[in-house]
């Protein structure tokens, strides 16, 4: 089945503004509605989520655009986003049609071959009260917050709010209120939609209003209604978790957002999500003593159907200083000796320690350090995370050097695997910076404050902030596949092919392709920003096209003083370079 | 009389530069005043201002301040920054704390008025904190002054000389707790009390006790203006003097209900 459609105005969704038509596409198009067979194989030719797969590969098996062309590439289109903001988008591809969501809840769907404008959607706030600075703020840093699935596009808004846009026109199907804004929650990050169900995670954890609550929902995604919902800070039917917060009542505790995307395994129809940093940071103030603080800064694996958690490993317990772990999750099979081995591999939180666990179970397989970290001191061989005591602070006040920086090592920026060489591909900053606790109070009565962060410094020894790691991955052990060092942070997400490139962009404004075996630079490009958001490809008619965001990075302007040679451009320049290779087959 | 500024203060990392308004403001003889709407001192808030501006013959014109920011403060410098560069010539009701971050690009006025935390119990055998039993929960209200007193007394002390301690944000739910008996003292801004008062008739079973042994803790409220507006910070400055000396904020301190000293 697919839906026709004329593209001969703009679709004029609840708050859009009126646009004149005379720039917009005249042509009849044909949208085909994803499938779920689609969502758990998608077309290569497509890039239909944020990672391109529900295992987050970040691998595209597209091979027009190789290590022999790359140099070859040229621009095919640009285009300025439609407003100012953290810019860390991922452009999403079906049917021709490219939507890109960028700050402020809006959605764009452009003309994928020439760039034209089909449709936009803004969507429509509450008015802003007094009480709104956090959902402002994080207005301006939503990152890959659509998801394809159906004849739908799904959108993930400031204001708590799952809202199902027609992917022909952008017209509003259908919204659904799911957390109380008034309380302070929001969505930072986009859905997994599997199975017909739309699979969404909380932000906006550590106001005070969302006190012992944050939440990963399950919803139909006919209308929204939802199915389940389980909390990261409070599980009733896990008594180690209320130990775990030195018992702690839920309704003094915050924290346990999950700032990233999950993966889904359709084998075990599990889905595994990343959890961040419990607050306050410093447990001297949160008043759980030595707890790990459960489920925070953890990854879960939830039943897609109920929620209900199968299994969970910590990777940072009893954290102190705001080195959270919410990053992506990575599904893996490698076939060894005739038996498969179903991995769940991520570099899952700030100090940049990369885990292999067996997905089905949680168990502990292995662990890598990558940049230098002083957080943690060692892991057990049964997956006990040992964290560094001494930098704990005994008192407020205390100042601590702890490495990486509260911008990582790792941050949300994602790392990409290929199938074809069996290499994780993470973008990393060496980074150090002094925390100490604080009771702030910045304005008199209100709690906002119990952490100041100074200023970003490479560690002792260490010249280069900017750190691509290959590792190679095996259920065993990992390798250490060859590392790409640079003086300017990596700030965007990595996008590896089966043509043999890995894709990261930087500080410096530079995308740049990587041979997927050496780390060679086979092609760079100097563009007007930092490189930020998630590369992405895709191919139409023979053609294969590569998606470059760009714009205001706060990665690249919170590590600007390690590379200070190297100037940031004052003007925001969000936008997205298209190039592409190839010759049109009709 | 023109405020502003002819040079903008330079952007912390998380604000695109291109959100700061770099215009020199022309507002005659007003002054922004911005206002927290959701402080527990918002009215006498206002009410200073008011007798600021009176005092430098600058008519009040009040704007929202930034507000509705995690207890970690993400975003509230950033979201501050772009309201002292863009609708904000003073901020009011900023606590003066030796820890507390004051970024370059803002800088604070003396203090106008000094307000204590309090003590509260329903036992009526305590007098002091040192009466609580230290098998005993105590609330604090998360974040504050007087947390941090606490927490700071408390590491003074043999680990079997300390209280449990449970953070609160909600103060309505602190004194349910207080009120159901899971906590035995809770500790809290003079103000959030008298905000209590207004709104739950439980607060009447509420009596203040002593913090002897510990220290009262008190915070000293200031302004915040932008680093580049020191002509401004100065009068201002001058203007809190005069009314700390002829006893118009202690009056209004009087008529708010709030403990507490003028000036700082």
């Amino acid at each position: 089945m697919s839906f026709t459609f004329r593209t001969s105005f703009l679709a004029l969704a609840a708050g859009a503004s009126l646009l004149g038509t005379s720039a917009l596409a005249q042509a009849t198009r044909e949208y085909t509605p994803v499938t779920d067979e689609m969502i758990l194989n998608p077309p290569a030719e497509d890039w239909l989520m944020w990672r391109g797969t529900v295992d987050n590969h970040g691998y595209s098996q597209l091979d027009i655009l190789n290590k022999d062309n790359v140099g070859d590439l040229e621009l095919a289109w640009a285009w300025p986003m439609a407003d100012l903001g953290l810019q860390e988008t991922a452009a999403l591809v079906h049917d021709g049609i490219l939507f890109l969501q960028t700050n402020n809840s809006i959605v764009q769907a452009l003309d994928a071959v020439t760039g034209d404008l089909i449709w936009e959607y803004r969507h429509p706030l509450p008015e802003i009260s007094s009480t709104w600075g956090y959902q402002i703020y994080q207005s301006r840093r939503q990152k890959n917050s659509i998801a394809l699935y159906d004849d739908k596009v799904y959108l993930t808004t400031v204001d708590a709010k799952i809202v199902a846009l027609n992917a022909v026109d952008g017209k509003v199907a259908w919204e659904r209120q799911v957390n109380d804004y008034s309380k302070g929650y929001s969505y930072t990050v986009g859905p997994l939609v599997v199975n017909g169900k739309i699979i969404a995670a909380t932000s906006g954890c550590s106001i005070t209003g969302t006190a012992g609550a944050c939440y990963i929902t399950g919803h139909d995604a006919e209308n929204g209604e939802e199915l389940w919902r389980f909390n990261t800070i409070d599980d009733p039917n896990n008594p180690l978790v209320d130990a775990s917060w030195g018992d702690v009542p839920p309704e003094n505790r915050w924290g346990g957002t999950p700032w990233a995307t999950g993966s889904y395994d359709p084998r075990t129809n599990l889905t595994f999500w990343g959890i961040g940093m419990p607050a306050p940071y410093a447990e001297l103030v949160r008043g759980s003593g030595d707890g790990d603080a459960l489920y925070t800064n953890s990854t879960l694996a939830l039943d897609a159907d109920t929620g209900e958690l199968k299994w969970y490993y910590q990777h940072l317990p009893r954290d102190n200083w705001d080195l959270d772990s919410p990053f992506e999750r990575v599904l893996i099979d490698q076939e060894i000796d005739g038996e498969m081995h179903h991995m769940l591999v991520t570099v899952a939180g700030k100090n940049g320690i990369a885990f292999a666990l067996d997905r089905d179970t949680g168990e502990y397989l292995w662990s890598m350090d990558t940049i230098y970290q002083n957080s943690v001191t060692h892991i057990d061989d049964d997956g006990t995370v040992h964290i560094n005591e001494e930098l704990v602070p005994t008192a407020i006040g205390q100042q601590v050097m702890i490495c990486p920086s509260v911008s990582g090592g790792k941050l949300w920026q994602a790392a990409s695997y290929s199938p074809k060489t069996e290499q994780f591909y993470v973008p990393l900053t060496e980074a150090c910076n002094n925390v100490t606790a604080i009771q702030a109070e910045f304005t008199a009565g209100n709690a906002t404050g119990s952490m100041t962060f100074g200023p970003r410094v490479l560690p002792e020894g260490i010249t280069e902030a900017g750190l691509l790691q290959s590792i190679g991955i095996s259920p065993d052990t990992p390798e250490d596949a060859w590392k790409h060092r640079q003086r300017t942070s990596m700030t965007s997400t990595v996008l590896a092919t089966a043509g043999g490139l890995v894709f990261a962009g930087d500080a410096g404004r530079y995308i740049k392709a990587f041979d997927d075996e050496s780390g060679e630079v086979l092609w760079e490009q100097r563009l007007n920003a930092p490189v930020g958001g998630a590369p992405t490809t895709y191919a139409i008619d023979g053609v294969q096209y590569l998606v470059v965001p760009t714009g205001y990075s706060a990665a690249a302007a919170s590590s600007a003083s390690m590379f200070p040679e190297v100037p940031l451009p004052s003007g925001a320049g969000n936008s997205i370079f298209v190039y592409k290779i190839g010759s049109a087959t009709n | 009389m023109v405020m502003g500024a002819a040079l903008a203060a330079p952007a912390s990392a998380q604000v695109p530069p291109g959100l700061l308004d770099h215009s020199r403001p022309i507002q005659g003889d007003a002054i922004r005043v911005c206002i927290d709407e959701a402080s527990v001192i918002r009215d006498f808030d206002i009410a200073v201002a008011e007798a600021i501006a009176a005092s430098l013959f600058l008519e009040p014109n009040f704007q929202r301040a930034p507000g509705g920011f995690p207890i970690n403060a993400e975003g509230y410098l950033e979201q501050l920054e772009i309201a002292m560069a863009n609708s904000c010539d003073l901020l009011m009701g900023v606590s003066l704390l030796p820890t507390s971050p004051f970024p370059e690009w803002a800088t604070v006025t003396r203090a106008y008025a000094s307000v204590p935390f309090v003590l509260g119990v329903i036992d009526p055998a305590y007098a002091r904190l040192g009466d609580i039993p230290f098998d005993k929960v105590l609330g604090t209200a998360i974040g504050s002054t007087g947390e941090w007193a606490m927490i700071t007394y408390q590491l003074t002390q043999p680990e079997n000389r300390r209280w449990r301690r449970l953070p609160y944000a909600d103060h309505e739910l602190m004194l349910r707790r207080l009120s159901d008996g899971s906590i035995e003292g809770m500790i809290l801004w003079h103000p959030s009390l008298v905000q209590l008062h207004d709104i739950n008739p439980d607060a009447e079973a509420v009596r203040l006790i002593a913090f002897d042994p510990m220290a009262e803790p008190i915070v000293r409220i200031a302004g915040l203006v932008s680093s580049r507006d020191t002509f401004l910070r100065n009068q201002i400055d001058l203007a809190i003097d005069v009314l700390v000396q002829d006893g118009t904020i202690a009056d209004l301190m009087d008529e708010f209900q709030f403990r507490g000293t003028a000036g700082g």
